[in-house]
């Protein structure tokens, strides 16, 4: 008769370990959720700490804010995996301790040293499904890093401004959202085509990601 | 020579009102270099054409250079598509263009050795070299294909010749349907420089010129049959990027070219009774080029953001199994490889403006994979996997990249092996690990080169299509992308495709 019960209480606490307890994010997210947040931000920073050759830290590049607007554009069902992949590796080391004391928390409740020695794991695993999980998981955050103008800046990566020639294919398609009707070129705006000139690496930046720019 | 097109010629997701019914001589399903090149022909041969794709036209407003959130927009399934079994990523872009909008625009003729082998296994009479070179001379002048200029190569590409000169390989230019490159090294995200001739900016407006109208947005889901004929193709009108479905719509048709790439129109046909499908061979024998990279870092920069994407090659090796390309990608895509976490992390990424990366793509000739439909989607289910020997040549093939970048002076290679030290820092620390046997698992892989899904062959119990593209159970369906090629074509596919496409719209212009 106590089976059922117990089993209830034992699930009611499992989901409070899982979900309960993490602090209110300080800025607002259209998907992640308040626990994936808490997740993201700390494997953000294991992954890009502050300082270093490249300054900003995984948070200071919006890694988060990143995360959460590439989740709103991948498919539902990627999107449940991606989902997965965070509350996977967030809990994990509920079942595998994170090496030194207290290893038995949640991901984002470890040192920074050990939350590092956790990805270190994942990623030399002789599994290669955790291996796989563990560059899924770090290609994402990457992505989110490299979309930073100020990370791409200061390595000398970002990408320079370009003269787009209008062309013919300019007088037939408009922008992705717009009506034909709404094409603004016509045969008098048709310029010469690009005429193979090297690209000045002294000269000025995409607009985006020139400092001052679109973060 | 531009003329403006007629109202309706040409529709995207905001034009669409009502269900679409469209009559026409010939409907073709799919703009990517394989569709783009039948509807040109055909429209210039007088026949009236309707071409279909489920992508958006792309502006170079609508470009978006971080490399994440470009693929979320171009590719299906956001660039995240897998194949089951071994695990590798694979692309396939959803835009007007296909996947020349997202490519390096490289161009390589099939060596004549592999298309003998071709003729002689799968019983072709007219695949040999000779034959094919007039429809490959055709793309060629009208794409203006010729090798990446020496002065747009920058550092990375150069010190990749350096490397086959030093080693006694042969090297050469990349060959490349590009005008005026400017070497940005962006031809993934999108050419802003208009340089690059994507289908969108080449083959499909001459269509447009020639009278062909143009659905974008329209994504096929059902082939019409009456006995042996093809009578039409219908679908729906899909949001770019979301694919929610809206307005219907049916193209009627006397000819119907089936184009969508090698991993959708062996979905297409199943979902439309099984169509073509009296070999069996409907979705078997799919075969990838998959292909491994390997970064050097150089005592120098390389300044690796100037220089044409892929602007050399080595076919040196190709006998043997593989080729040797130089290769340029985001930062954000390229830095996932980079090795270590935190401040180590960082010291790796600062070495990038110091570094070239460098690629191997393997014959695999022996692992055969399939395409299968997925329940309520078009979206593939992909079986492959590595046969050993397959494997071996890509793991010899990473480790001739290593030496070449020892050769070019690099000091250290980071090749992303498992189980191996994360960078060597001499040609001596590698030979101790090269007779090493690794497993496929070792290696990270990925393939965007997909083909031989529905292959041509001469016997119609072994093969889906004739050497013309006619599907061998039907009058009038054909097919006209890589799904055609019998086997891996040796090189890049999206040139021999072209070829192929090109023939079909002769033969079909000729009917
Ligand atoms: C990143 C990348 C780089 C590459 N680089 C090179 C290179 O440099 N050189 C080279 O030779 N090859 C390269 N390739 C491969 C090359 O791009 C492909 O082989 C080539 O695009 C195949 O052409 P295709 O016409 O067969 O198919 P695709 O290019 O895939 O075109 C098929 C089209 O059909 C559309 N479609 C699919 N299903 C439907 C449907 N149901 N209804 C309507 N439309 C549909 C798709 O949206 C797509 O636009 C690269 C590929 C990638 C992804
Ligand atoms: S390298 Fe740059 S300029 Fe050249 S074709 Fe590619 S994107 Fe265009």
């Amino acid at each position: 008769m106590l089976v059922v019960p117990l089993l209830l209480a034992a699930l009611a606490y499992a989901l409070w370990r899982v979900l309960a307890g993490y602090p209110t994010p300080s800025e607002r997210y259209g998907t992640l959720a308040r626990h994936e947040v808490a997740f993201v931000l700390a494997a953000a920073d294991a992954l890009f700490p502050r300082g270093g050759p490249v300054p900003p830290s995984g948070a200071d590049a919006g890694v988060p804010a990143y995360v959460d607007r590439y989740l709103a554009a991948v498919p539902p069902l990627l999107r449940f995996l991606m989902r997965c992949l965070f509350l996977l590796f967030e809990h994990a080391t509920f079942f595998v301790a994170a090496p030194g004391s207290g290893g038995r928390r949640r991901f984002s409740s470890l040192s920074p040293e050990q939350r590092v020695a956790v990805l270190d794991r994942w990623r030399r695993s002789s599994s290669f499904a955790m291996r796989i999980v563990f560059t899924s998981l770090r290609a994402i955050f990457t992505m989110g890093y490299f979309a930073d103008p100020a990370v791409l800046r200061a390595l000398r990566l970002a990408p320079y401004a370009i003269e787009t020639p209008i062309v013919e294919a300019d007088l037939l398609y408009p922008p992705i959202g717009r009506s034909v009707d709404e094409i603004r070129f016509g045969p008098q705006d048709l310029g010469p085509p690009s005429d193979g000139r090297p690209l000045d690496l002294d000269g000025p930046l995409h607009p985006a990601y020139a400092e001052g720019g679109r973060s | 020579m531009t003329s403006v097109p007629a109202k309706g010629q040409v529709r995207v997701f905001a034009d669409y009102d009502r269900d679409v019914d469209e009559r026409c001589d010939v409907v073709v399903v799919g703009s990517g270099p394989g569709g783009s090149v039948v509807a040109k022909e055909l429209a210039e041969a007088g026949r009236d054409v309707v071409l279909v794709e489920e992508g958006p036209p792309f502006t170079p407003q609508d470009f978006e250079w971080d490399g994440g959130r470009s693929m979320t927009r171009t590719m299906r399934e956001a660039g995240l598509r897998t194949t089951r079994g071994h695990v590798m990523p694979t692309m396939q872009a959803i835009c007007l263009g296909g996947g020349s909008l997202v490519n390096s625009a490289i161009c390589v003729r099939s060596p004549e050795r592999t298309l003998a082998g071709w003729c002689s296994d799968y019983d072709l009479e007219h695949g040999s070299r000779a034959d094919l070179d007039p429809h490959y001379d055709a793309v060629a002048s009208f794409l203006g294909i010729a090798p990446t200029p020496e002065n747009v190569q920058g550092p990375r590409n150069l010190l990749f010749k350096r490397a086959c000169d030093a080693l006694g390989y042969s090297s050469e230019p990349i060959a490349r349907n590009v005008r005026g490159c400017r070497g940005s090294g962006e031809c993934f995200t999108g050419c802003r420089s208009r340089a690059k001739q994507s289908m969108d900016l080449a083959y499909v407006p001459a269509a447009i010129r020639a009278g062909a109208r143009v659905l974008t947005s329209a994504r096929v889901e059902r082939i019409a049959m009456q006995g042996r004929r093809a009578t039409a193709v219908s679908g729906r009108v899909v949001a770019p990027f979301r694919g929610t479905p809206s307005w219907r719509f049916r193209v009627e048709a006397k000819t119907v070219v089936l184009a969508a790439g090698c991993m959708a129109t062996p979905v297409l046909l199943r979902r439309s009774g099984d169509l073509a499908n009296a070999s069996r061979q409907v979705g078997e024998n799919l075969q990838f080029h998959p292909g491994t990279a390997a970064m050097g870092v150089f005592p120098e920069p390389t300044h690796p953001q100037f220089g044409a994407t892929q602007g050399y090659q080595s076919l040196h090796f190709v006998g043997e199994g593989f080729k040797l390309e130089t290769l340029w990608t985001p930062p954000a895509l390229l830095a996932v490889r980079v090795p270590g976490y935190g401040l180590e992390l960082k010291r790796h990424l600062a070495e990038i403006p110091y570094a070239a990366e460098w690629d191997a793509i393997v014959s695999t000739n022996r692992s055969l994979g399939r395409v299968v439909s997925r329940w309520r989607s078009l979206d593939p289910v992909l079986h492959w996997n590595f046969h050993p020997e397959d494997f071996r040549i890509l793991a010899r093939a990473l480790f001739v990249l290593v030496e070449m970048f020892f050769a070019a002076g690099a000091k250290k290679v980071v090749h992303g092996v498992h189980g191996l030290p994360d960078e060597f820092h001499s040609i001596d620390e590698a030979r101790t690990h090269e007779r090493r046997e690794l497993r496929p698992t070792d290696i990270v892989v990925a393939a965007n080169h997909a083909f031989s899904s529905t292959r041509m062959h001469g016997n119609p119990r072994h093969g889906v299509v004739d050497e013309l593209g006619r599907c061998h159970d039907t009058d009038n369906l054909y097919i006209a992308d890589t799904g055609v090629l019998p086997r891996s074509p040796s090189v890049n596919p999206m040139f021999t495709a072209m070829a192929f496409a090109h023939r079909t719209a002769r033969a079909i212009a000729a009917r």
